[in-house]
């Protein structure tokens, strides 16, 4: 068969196959394995398999179940609760503030976990029920927090850019890095665009009046539970680095020992003191705890102390302490976050493993030179134009094909041919994740879309869903547009940690 | 529907359950074999162990989990039509595609098979003849034969040099289960295409 | 008559296989034309590393180029393959081993053995480390995260280092990531090459090993199904390919060395290093004993390096 019309084939199968609803690993898995073994010759058949030992190997693969076991921390203790609460008080009596905050919230969110599933899954339980009690637009609120989960893989860490990083075999460093811009680029123009329509249409998002902020203003009966080991722990280490009394590296050892210590000493009144602050500044107080998680994790790797998958160990490891001294952690959150973990887990991974052996089978069948040889040589394309043009494609595809399997089957294809044509894959990574977002919320299908549906309140529709998203989305092919007219938006970041 | 595949459904679905339940549990080995690869690294010398540890936790973790997660439906669907249409019409083409499914997990297996025959020093084209002749060997012969019948043992080609056995028979026994869980799957479709919820 | 078609892959990544092996197998296709032609594919592309060999008996993939080390493969020459430590000192040394000593033949046993055909063996480049931090001493050894060969990792732990193997194409990204502190697979040329003196500062002149021994190999039944001419055209190419890296690495290394910017050199003295090369006798016993076919190569490694050692300049000095 020559290489163009397997390609077809292939392709064909899996959409096919894919229409029939039978789960997505299956079939993909099945129009690899049958191609596999009817069309490759000898040996072929063992190929499926092979592809479980490629992803044994894949080490950053080790991140993907800490961070889905972090984002289920945070969503199902709810310590995301006080956060929401702090942009609710501090917001609300803006026009269009809570949708406002809900953003700044996804991006708090965002950094603390590497999936948007997390971002969404709090935003459709904390936020939207209380937004539209308080009258905000249905449709306004539904956008918003589909647009603000989206940041969730754009803003690190983010599991989608440790795939490409594989891919694309790019330090995930950079990449993660690269993101940061990017996202709260995105964060402000969804703000800008939020606040503008409030103010056309103050009825869209109400300002919240002075009565309802006003048990805020109050002392509250919440305390702020200091501990002091936990306390010495986050003035002391930094000190004892700046002043060479303990390597940098030592300082993850100290810091998890004052961890464990605040933990043991929870409960023991000698080690802790409530403090009783007013509502309002207690909850500015709790904001700072994502920032913890974030730099506990972050400030170890990027300084190169600790590698990327002990990282995201020592980053879920925090999250689950930082909701036991909460207080949070009870059995049935337990239960409930081992068992998610597990489940979002073996989805990605049984996708990924059908997927691989898919991509080895349609790259040794001839096919991946078929899609290189139709991009570069038949059609005679500038080199931006073919970017586009996969830019499109992965919009269509997005359509259709799971995102995951997207990744492992399709970027293996273009990633090298966007090298070869001269363009930077840090860069490209970046455009990569916020143009597969857009076609994961754009319909008629879309990842995020069913996840939305699955998630909201009855009283909206899918309609409701559909019309909300188009603002947000027209507001994200802006930002694409804008980091592909200047790249430095993108590498201003890692160029200046790591000096490209 | 039939008493058998009524207790066939019960069996596999409760030993899947308490399988994928053990599974569950092993995130917490990941993170404390990783979170000692970054204290050894700090404090003593870091560990060769850690990391291919940490990848065949992982392992496990997916694949013996996976028929858990599978009914726990967190296997996810393109359901652009498949959402709309009634529990039947789903019921109906599920009962013929889970066949896909099955037919990618036999390839999958079987791949799995001829690895672990490999991983115990069989070179041939017959896998499941080489275990054929392994189990008869140690009930005629005694385990001293089957032993013999075992040759070059693959050990990981790192300097820590574990063996490939035990993680690859995790993969076999992982698939197996996965296939058992399918086909309560179809019997459950069958079911509810004769109206019998299970 | 229809093309015969072979699947090739290569432990290399793209941009060391530009060098490695692409020119003779491109060579081959024109010269073969309609005959025959082989696809070639790259580090991990089609299977792992670790799975080469198994694939390549069972038929998955046809051929292979690789060290006998890295592919994991199921004979008793394997730990000999890639680098083996101190077991040459200058890369000619390799296809004389192999022409002159009697390791083809050896070679051409076991693999018949285990169903895969042993085409040739040739020399790679020398075993150095590259690393974040320089290395002045064994002691600044201990600890290091070094991504090596199977057996020169276990050779080099008794000196504290910590041997890493993962995927070839993914130790860039590790280097970065913190994964890991250095490397120890290659000379400066590949440093240079595939990227890693990007992200390594230091290089080490001292070495383990002055070539490493690679090979090219293929399923014992698609060997046998070619005829005559091609299996000829076919050695006729690896011979090439052998000859093209003799002097690309040769002159490669010394040119980088004096001319290469992104990486500062260091040494340990002699007679520290001293140290490490009588920890290799020990170590050759040790292999040695583990089996008659081990004894044997062993026994020519030391006769070769005897007759090196009367035969003086320029074959060894001191
Ligand atoms: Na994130
Ligand atoms: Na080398």
């Amino acid at each position: 068969m020559p290489y163009e019309l397997i390609a077809v084939v292939m392709f064909a199968g899996m959409m096919l196959m894919l229409m029939t609803g039978q789960r997505v690993f299956g079939a993909i898995g099945f129009v690899g394995a049958v191609a596999g073994m009817l069309l490759w010759g000898t040996g072929g058949v063992e190929i499926p398999f092979a592809a479980s030992m490629k992803l044994m190997k894949w080490y950053p693969l080790l991140t993907l179940p800490m961070f889905i076991f972090m984002g289920y921390v945070l969503s199902e203790s709810k310590i995301a609760d006080d956060l929401y609460r702090m942009f609710h008080v501090w917001m609300g009596p803006v026009q269009g503030g809570l949708a406002i905050g809900t953003i700044g919230l996804m991006v708090l969110v965002s950094a603390m976990n590497g999936l948007s599933v997390a971002g969404m899954a709090i935003g459709a339980t904390i936020a939207l029920p209380e937004l539209l009690r308080r009258g905000y637009d249905k449709i306004l609120v539904t956008g918003t927090i589909q647009a603000g989960s989206s940041l969730g893989i754009l803003v690190p860490p983010s599991v989608v850019l440790v795939l490409y990083a594989m891919i694309a075999r790019q330090p995930v460093g950079q990449l993660w890095l690269a993101g940061v811009v990017p996202g709260l680029l995105m964060a402000t123009m969804f703000i800008i665009y939020i606040y503008i329509r409030a103010k056309m249409q103050p009825d869209l998002g109400p300002a919240m009046s002075h009565e309802e902020l006003a048990e805020y203003d109050e002392i509250s009966t919440h305390p702020l539970r200091l501990n002091f080991i936990v306390l010495a722990g986050i003035v002391l280490v930094p000190l004892l680095v700046k002043f060479d009394v303990i390597a940098p590296k030592s300082a993850i050892g100290f810091a998890l020992g004052a961890a464990v210590l605040g933990f043991a000493t929870r409960a023991m009144p000698l080690f802790y003191r409530d403090v009783f602050l007013k509502e309002k500044h207690r909850l500015l107080f709790s904001g700072v705890l994502p920032l913890a998680i974030f730099a506990t994790m972050m400030v170890p790797f990027v300084n190169g102390w600790t590698s990327l998958v002990e990282s995201s160990a020592i980053g879920a490891m925090t999250a689950f302490i930082a909701a036991i001294l909460k207080g949070r952690m009870n059995k049935a959150v337990f239960e409930t976050t081992v068992r998610s973990t597990l489940g979002i887990s073996c989805m990605f991974m049984w996708i990924i493993l059908a997927a691989l052996g898919f991509g080895a089978i349609f790259d040794g069948l001839g096919a991946v030179k078929a899609i290189e040889d139709l991009f570069t040589a038949q059609l005679g394309l500038s080199p931006w134009m073919i970017l586009i043009l996969m830019q499109l494609s992965f919009i269509v595809m997005g359509t259709f094909l799971d995102d995951t399997a997207m990744l492992v089957i399709v970027a293996p294809l273009y990633v090298p041919l966007v090298g070869a044509l001269g363009f930077d894959l840090i860069w490209y990574g970046v455009l990569y994740t916020i143009t597969t977002q857009i076609a994961y919320m754009t319909p008629p299908f879309g990842y995020n879309l069913f996840l939305m549906r699955a998630m909201a309140p009855p009283e909206i529709g899918l309609k409701d869903i559909y019309i909300s998203i188009i603002p947000f989305a027209a507001v994200m092919v802006v930002a694409l547009a804008l980091i592909m007219a200047f790249p430095q938006i993108a590498l201003w970041l890692p160029d200046l940690v790591y000096g490209r | 529907m039939p008493k058998l595949i009524l207790r066939y459904i019960r069996a596999v679905e409760a030993m899947n359950r308490v399988i994928g339940r053990f599974a569950m549990y092993l995130i917490f080995a990941l993170i404390a074999v990783l979170l000692w690869s970054s204290v050894s690294k700090t404090f003593f010398n870091p560990s060769l162990w850690t990391l291919e540890m940490a990848q065949f936790i992982m392992v496990a973790y997916y694949i013996l989990g996976g028929p858990y997660s599978m009914q726990m439906g967190s296997n996810v669907r393109m359901d652009l039509f498949y959402g709309g249409w009634t529990t039947r019409t789903k019921a109906f083409v599920d009962a013929f595609t889970v066949l896909f499914l099955m037919t990618y997990l036999g390839i999958l297996l079987y791949g799995a098979v001829s690895s672990m025959a490999y991983s115990l020093g069989y070179f041939g084209l017959e896998p499941f003849s080489f275990f054929g002749d392994i189990i008869v060997a140690f009930f005629t012969e005694g385990p001293s034969a089957a032993w013999g019948k075992i040759g070059y043992i693959e050990r990981s080609s790192t300097a820590w040099r574990p063996y490939l056995w035990p993680v690859k028979s995790i993969l076999c026994f992982g698939v197996f289960l996965m296939l058992l869980q399918c086909l309560a799957e179809l019997f459950r479709d069958i079911g509810r295409l004769r109206g019998v919820e299970i | 008559q229809s093309t015969i078609k072979w699947r090739m892959q290569t432990y290399a990544g793209t941009a060391l296989a530009e060098h490695v092996v692409k020119p003779a197998i491109d060579m081959f296709n024109q010269i073969a034309g309609d005959r025959m032609q082989i696809e070639l594919f790259y580090a991990d592309q089609l299977v792992p590393t670790g799975e080469l060999f198994r694939a390549m008996q069972r038929g998955t993939i046809d051929a292979v180029q690789s060290d006998d080390d890295s592919m994991a493969s199921p004979t008793e020459v394997t730990v000999f393959g890639g680098y083996f430590p101190f077991g040459s000192r200058y890369s000619l040394d390799v296809p004389v081993l192999f022409n002159q000593y009697g390791l083809n033949e050896i070679w051409d046993e076991e693999y018949s053995k285990v169903g895969v055909k042993h085409i040739s063996a040739g020399a790679w480049d020398p075993c150095h480390f590259a690393t974040k931090d320089p290395i002045r001493s064994l002691a600044d050894l201990k600890g290091k995260r070094v991504f090596t060969f199977p057996t020169a990792g276990r050779f080099l732990s008794q000196f504290g280092v910590v041997p890493v193997t993962l995927p070839w194409e993914d130790i860039e990204v590790a280097l970065q990531t913190g994964e890991l502190d250095g490397v120890a697979w290659s000379g400066i040329t590949e440093d240079y090459t595939v990227g890693w003196a990007d992200v390594t500062n230091y290089f080490l002149t001292n070495n383990i090993s002055g070539a490493w021994a690679g090979s090219f190999f293929a399923n014992q039944g698609r060997w046998n199904e070619l005829p005559e001419d091609l299996q000829t055209l076919f050695r006729v190419c690896c011979d090439q390919s052998h000859y093209y890296r003799q002097w690309w690495y040769w002159g490669g290394e010394a040119s980088l060395r004096v001319n290469g910017p992104k990486m500062e050199l260091t040494s340990i003295p002699d007679a520290e290093w001293k140290t490490v090369e009588d920890a290799a006798v020990k170590f050759w016993d040790e292999i040695a004993a583990e089996s008659p076919t081990k004894a044997k190569v062993v026994e020519i490694f030391k006769k070769y390096n005897a007759d090196m050692q009367k035969a003086g300049r320029p074959y060894r000095y001191g």
